[in-house]
C-alpha cells in the first residue's frame, strides 16, 4: 500500500508540471495580458504609461524564460505576487482561499452524500411507493437545472423575497466572528452546490440497491430471520456503497467547477471567485498558483478515493 | 425499515432546524453603520488600495484619503479640499496652494513635506504611477514651509488641476523608508493605511468588504456615521439583490436594472451625467471609411432618438461631437437627423458597392452589458437597413485593448468600434482618443484618427490658459468633429445609483472613474 500511494504519489507531481505547463501556454495564447485590464478604455490614459510596468512584470521577457523563472520560484514556494492586488503575495492569497471553498464544498459534498444515499436507500426498498416516485421526480428535476438557473432563483427566493437568507459573502460585515453566523451565509450556497450532486447519488444509490437487494445473499440473509434493518444496513448497504462511491471520486472535479459559479453568485471567499477575478484580469501569477492548488487537491481525492475501495471492499487490495 | 425512514427524517429535520435555528441577520449590522456597494459599476475598482495605481474607485478612496483639490459635487468646478486656497502666477508656470491645518490619522500632522513627497510618488513611474505622464509637465514641487506648496512646471497645462483632484495625500512619515519601486507592492496599502480624511481605514476582508471607522478628530467635525463598509461584489447584479435584501444601503445600477426601484419609496434613485462618450470609431486605417460620405451615411443611417427613447428610457443625450455641454457646442452644428434616404444617397454617391458593398465589417466593443448587446443589434440593423453589413463582436476589456491598442494592430478585426471615452469635467479628456499624436503606442487614438485640422484644434484647446477662452477652442474642436466626423458620436448617457431612503445627506454622483469630487462623508448619515 505504501509503494503504491508513493508511485501514485511521483505521478501526481509529474501531473501537476504539466498541467503548469499547459496552463502557462493556454494563458498567453489568451488575448490581453494583465496591463491590458489594467486599462479602462472609457477613461484617457497612455498605454506608455505603462510600459514601464510591463518590463518590471517582466511580461516583455520570451515565454519559456517566464516559465522556467516562475518555475524556479514556485519550486522553492515562492508563487510570485499578485498582478491585480500587487500587495499580496500568491501563496498567502491562494491559502486564505482554500477554507472557505473546502468548508463550502466539505458542506455541500456531506450533504449530498447524507440525502444522495438516504433518499437513494428509501427509493429503492420502497420501490415505486409515493416517496420513490417523489425522490425520483425531484432527482430528475435536480439533475437537469443548470447551477445557474437554481442558484439564481435560490437567491431571489431565499433571499431577496423572503428576507430569510444573507444574499451573499461569508460573514456578517462589521459584526464578530461567531459560528451562527458563518452556518447562516454557508447553508444556502451548500444547498445549491449540493443540489446536482445529490440528484445523481441518489439515482445511483437506488440503481445500486435495487441490483443489490435481488441477490442471492440477500435473500439467503432474509430466509435466516435477519431483521430487515440488519439486511439493508449491514449485507445490502455496504454492497451497494462501492459505485457510489466511485461516483463520489469522480465527481469531487465536477463540484469543483459548481463552486466556482456558485461562489461568484454568492460572493463566496473561495478559489473559485478568486480565480473568476483573476481570469478576467488576466493575473496570470494567480491563475497558475490557485489551478496548481486546485489540481493537486483533485489528484489526492482521486488517490484518497482509490484507497477508500480497499477499505470499503476487502476483496480489493491495492499495490 | 421503519427505523430506517425515521432515521431519514431525523436527518431532515435536523437539517431544517439547523436552517431555522439561526436568527435572520437582514438588518444592517449595527446603527449607524453604512454598507454600500461603493465599487460596484463602472467607476468602481474593488481590491485597489493605492491610489497611484488607481484608474478608478475615487468615490471609495476619497472618503479616508484626500487630495490638495477636488470637484464640487456637480463636477464643474475645482475647490480646495486640504489646500485651502491656490494662486496662479500670471505666466501659468507656478501654482502656489495654501495648505489647510489637517492631521494624518495617526495624530501626526500633515505638512507641505507630505505634499511634496506625494507629488514626487505620483511623478515618479517606478512607483507604477499611473499619473506619472499626466504630470510630466511639472518641473519641480517645493515646500516653501508647513503650509504652503510651491509647484512649478515646464510649459502651462490646462489639466494640471484636473489631474491634481487625483493626487490622493500620502504621509512622508509612513512611506519614505519605502524604495519607490517597492511602494506598490507594500502591504502597508490594505492593512494599516493612513489619510486625513473623514473616516479611518479599520480592515480589509479580502474579497469581501473593507470597513472604515469614524475620524473622530476630522477637522471638519465629527462624522454622524460610526463606519462604513464598502462590500465587494462580483457584478452589479449580486449588488442588486444585496440592496434589496436589505444588506446595503447604496449601489450602482445599470440604467436597464432601474424598473424594480422607480415609484418604490423604499429607495431613492440618484441620477448624474456619465460624463462619457459613446461613439462608433471608424478605423481609419481601413480604406472603407475614407470617404466623408460614408462616415456621414453612417451617422444619418442611425435613428440615435429611437435607440435613447427605446433603450435608454430617454436617459441619454445624442451627441454631435465629443461633447453635449451647452457651453462648448456651437450653435448651428449638423444634428445628423435620422435619414435613411438621405444615407442610401450619400453611398451611393461615394461607391459602396465598390468600395465594401455587403462585405461583413466587425463591429469591435468592450461593453459586454445586456443593455450594450441591445444597443449593438440595434445599429446593426439600421445600418443593414441602408446597405451597411456590420457583425458586433464583445470580447472582455483586456482582449479589447489587445486588439485596438496593438502598435502593428489588424485591422480586419475592428473596422469599428462601439466604445467610449471620458468628455469631461475637464473636456481636454478626448484629447488622447483623437489627437494625432496619440496613435498607439504613444497613446489610445485606437481609431488612428489622423486629421491635421481636428489636432490642430485640440492642441490649441489644451494649450489655452485663459479659463474664459477656453471653451471657445473646445467648441472649434466639436465644430471639426461635427463636420469631418473622425468618430460617429453617438449620445451621451445618465448613470445611476440607488441609495436607501433611510441614507440622509448622502452625495453620490456616478463620475468617470468615481471621481473624485466633494461628497462629504462626515455629514452622511442613517436614519433608525
Amino acid at each position: 500500500m505504501l509503494s503504491y500511494s508513493l508511485r501514485r504519489l511521483l505521478i501526481g507531481v509529474g501531473m501537476l508540471l504539466a498541467l503548469s505547463v499547459l496552463i502557462f501556454v493556454l494563458l498567453r495564447l489568451t488575448p490581453g495580458d494583465p496591463i491590458d485590464a489594467y486599462i479602462d478604455p472609457n477613461v484617457p490614459m497612455s498605454p506608455s504609461d505603462l510600459a514601464e510596468l510591463r518590463v518590471t512584470l517582466g511580461l516583455d521577457q520570451p515565454l519559456p524564460l517566464q516559465y522556467l523563472a516562475w518555475l524556479q520560484q514556485a519550486s522553492m514556494g515562492n508563487l510570485g505576487y499578485s498582478i491585480q492586488r500587487p500587495d499580496q503575495p500568491v501563496l498567502g492569497l491562494v491559502l486564505s482561499r482554500v477554507g472557505p471553498t473546502v468548508l463550502l464544498m466539505g458542506t455541500a459534498i456531506a450533504i449530498s452524500i447524507i440525502a444522495g444515499i438516504a433518499t437513494g436507500m428509501i427509493s429503492a426498498v420502497r420501490r415505486n411507493s409515493v416517496a420513490d416516485f417523489s425522490f425520483s421526480v425531484l432527482a430528475v428535476t435536480g439533475i437537469s437545472s443548470p447551477p445557474f438557473l437554481s442558484a439564481l432563483v435560490g437567491l431571489y427566493l431565499f433571499s431577496v423575497y423572503f428576507h430569510w437568507l444573507p444574499s451573499g459573502g461569508m460573514l456578517t460585515p462589521g459584526r464578530e466572528f461567531s459560528v451562527g453566523d458563518l452556518l447562516h451565509h454557508l447553508i444556502l450556497p451548500a444547498m445549491l452546490l449540493a443540489i446536482a450532486q445529490t440528484a445523481l447519488i441518489m439515482r445511483y444509490m437506488r440503481a445500486s440497491m435495487l441490483e443489490v437487494l435481488n441477490q442471492d445473499y440477500v435473500r439467503t440473509a432474509r430466509s435466516k430471520g435477519v431483521y430487515e434493518f440488519w439486511v439493508i444496513t449491514k449485507h445490502a448497504l455496504r454492497n451497494a456503497l462501492l459505485p457510489v462511491i466511485t461516483l463520489i471520486g469522480s465527481t469531487i472535479g465536477l463540484a469543483i467547477g459548481g463552486a466556482i459559479f456558485i461562489e461568484s453568485v454568492f460572493n463566496w471567499p473561495g478559489m473559485g471567485l478568486l480565480m473568476v477575478n483573476a481570469v478576467e484580469n488576466r493575473d496570470y501569477p494567480v491563475i497558475m498558483g490557485s489551478t496548481l492548488v486546485i489540481g493537486a487537491c483533485v489528484i489526492a481525492v482521486n488517490l484518497l478515493t482509490d484507497l477508500a475501495y480497499a477499505v470499503v471492499d476487502p476483496r480489493i487490495k491495492v499495490g | 425499515m421503519n427505523r430506517l425512514s425515521r432515521l431519514s427524517s431525523a436527518i431532515a429535520l435536523a437539517a431544517m432546524m439547523a436552517t431555522t435555528a439561526v436568527p435572520a441577520f437582514t438588518a444592517p449590522a449595527q446603527a449607524a453603520t453604512l454598507s454600500g456597494g461603493f465599487d460596484v459599476g463602472p467607476g468602481g475598482f474593488q481590491g485597489n488600495f493605492n491610489p497611484l495605481a488607481a484608474t478608478g474607485g475615487f468615490t471609495w478612496l476619497s472618503v479616508y484619503f484626500e487630495p490638495l483639490v477636488t470637484y464640487d459635487e456637480k463636477l464643474q468646478k475645482v475647490t480646495g479640499v486640504l489646500a485651502s486656497s491656490y494662486e496662479v502666477s500670471p505666466d501659468q508656470l507656478t501654482y502656489t496652494f495654501k495648505l489647510t491645518d489637517a492631521k494624518w490619522h495617526d495624530g501626526k500632522p500633515f505638512t507641505a513635506k507630505d505634499a511634496k513627497f506625494t507629488m514626487e510618488l505620483a511623478k515618479n513611474a517606478k512607483t507604477g504611477s499611473v499619473l506619472a505622464a499626466r504630470l510630466s509637465a511639472v518641473a519641480s514641487v517645493e515646500a516653501k514651509d508647513d503650509k504652503t506648496l510651491v509647484i512649478k512646471l515646464s510649459g502651462p497645462s490646462a489639466s494640471l488641476m484636473d489631474t491634481l483632484t487625483k493626487v490622493m495625500m500620502l504621509p512622508e512619515h509612513a512611506l519614505s523608508q519605502i524604495a519607490p519601486d517597492q511602494i506598490a507592492k507594500n502591504s502597508w496599502w490594505s492593512t494599516s493605511p493612513i489619510g486625513t480624511g473623514p473616516f479611518k481605514f479599520t480592515k480589509y476582508v479580502t474579497d469581501q468588504y473593507v470597513e472604515l471607522a469614524a475620524n473622530t478628530d476630522y477637522r471638519g467635525g465629527k462624522p454622524a456615521l460610526e463606519r462604513i463598509i464598502n462590500r465587494y461584489f462580483a457584478n452589479p447584479a449580486a449588488a442588486i439583490a444585496a440592496l434589496r435584501a436589505g444588506e446595503i444601503q447604496f449601489t450602482y445600477v445599470d440604467s436597464n436594472d432601474l424598473t424594480a426601484f422607480k415609484n418604490n419609496k423604499d429607495f431613492r434613485i440618484i441620477e448624474g451625467d456619465s460624463f462619457v462618450v459613446n461613439y462608433l470609431g471608424f478605423n481609419h486605417d481601413s480604406p472603407i471609411w475614407k470617404d466623408i460620405k460614408v462616415r456621414q451615411a453612417v451617422m444619418y443611417a442611425i435613428n440615435r432618438d429611437a435607440i435613447i427613447q427605446s433603450l435608454y428610457g430617454g436617459a441619454a443625450k445624442p451627441a454631435n461631437c465629443a461633447y453635449v455641454a451647452d457651453q462648448i457646442v456651437p450653435k448651428g452644428i449638423e444634428t445628423y437627423a435620422y435619414n435613411p434616404e438621405k444615407a442610401k444617397q450619400l453611398l451611393k454617391e461615394a461607391g459602396w458597392d465598390q468600395i465594401n458593398g455587403n462585405k461583413p465589417i466587425t463591429l469591435l466593443t468592450y461593453y459586454t452589458t445586456p443593455l450594450a448587446a441591445n444597443v449593438m443589434a440595434a445599429v446593426q440593423a439600421m445600418l443593414a437597413q441602408v446597405g451597411i453589413n456590420v457583425t458586433p463582436r464583445a470580447v472582455d476589456t483586456p482582449t479589447y485593448n489587445s486588439i485596438v491598442l496593438n502598435p502593428t494592430p489588424d485591422t480586419a478585426q475592428f473596422q469599428m468600434v462601439y466604445a467610449g471615452l471620458q468628455n469631461g469635467p475637464d473636456p481636454g479628456s478626448i484629447n488622447v482618443g483623437l489627437n494625432e499624436k496619440q496613435i498607439p503606442p504613444a497613446g489610445p487614438n485606437v481609431a488612428r484618427v489622423r486629421m491635421p485640422q481636428l489636432t490642430a484644434a485640440l492642441d490649441a484647446a489644451l494649450g489655452e490658459t485663459d479659463a474664459a477662452k477656453r471653451d471657445l477652442r473646445y467648441q472649434d474642436v466639436c465644430k471639426v468633429m461635427n463636420s469631418q466626423l473622425p468618430w460617429g458620436p453617438l449620445w451621451v448617457a445618465n448613470r445611476y445609483g440607488i441609495a436607501s431612503s433611510k441614507l440622509k445627506n448622502f452625495v453620490w454622483t456616478p463620475a468617470p472613474g468615481g471621481g473624485p469630487y466633494q461628497a462629504y462623508p462626515e455629514k452622511w448619515a442613517i436614519a433608525e
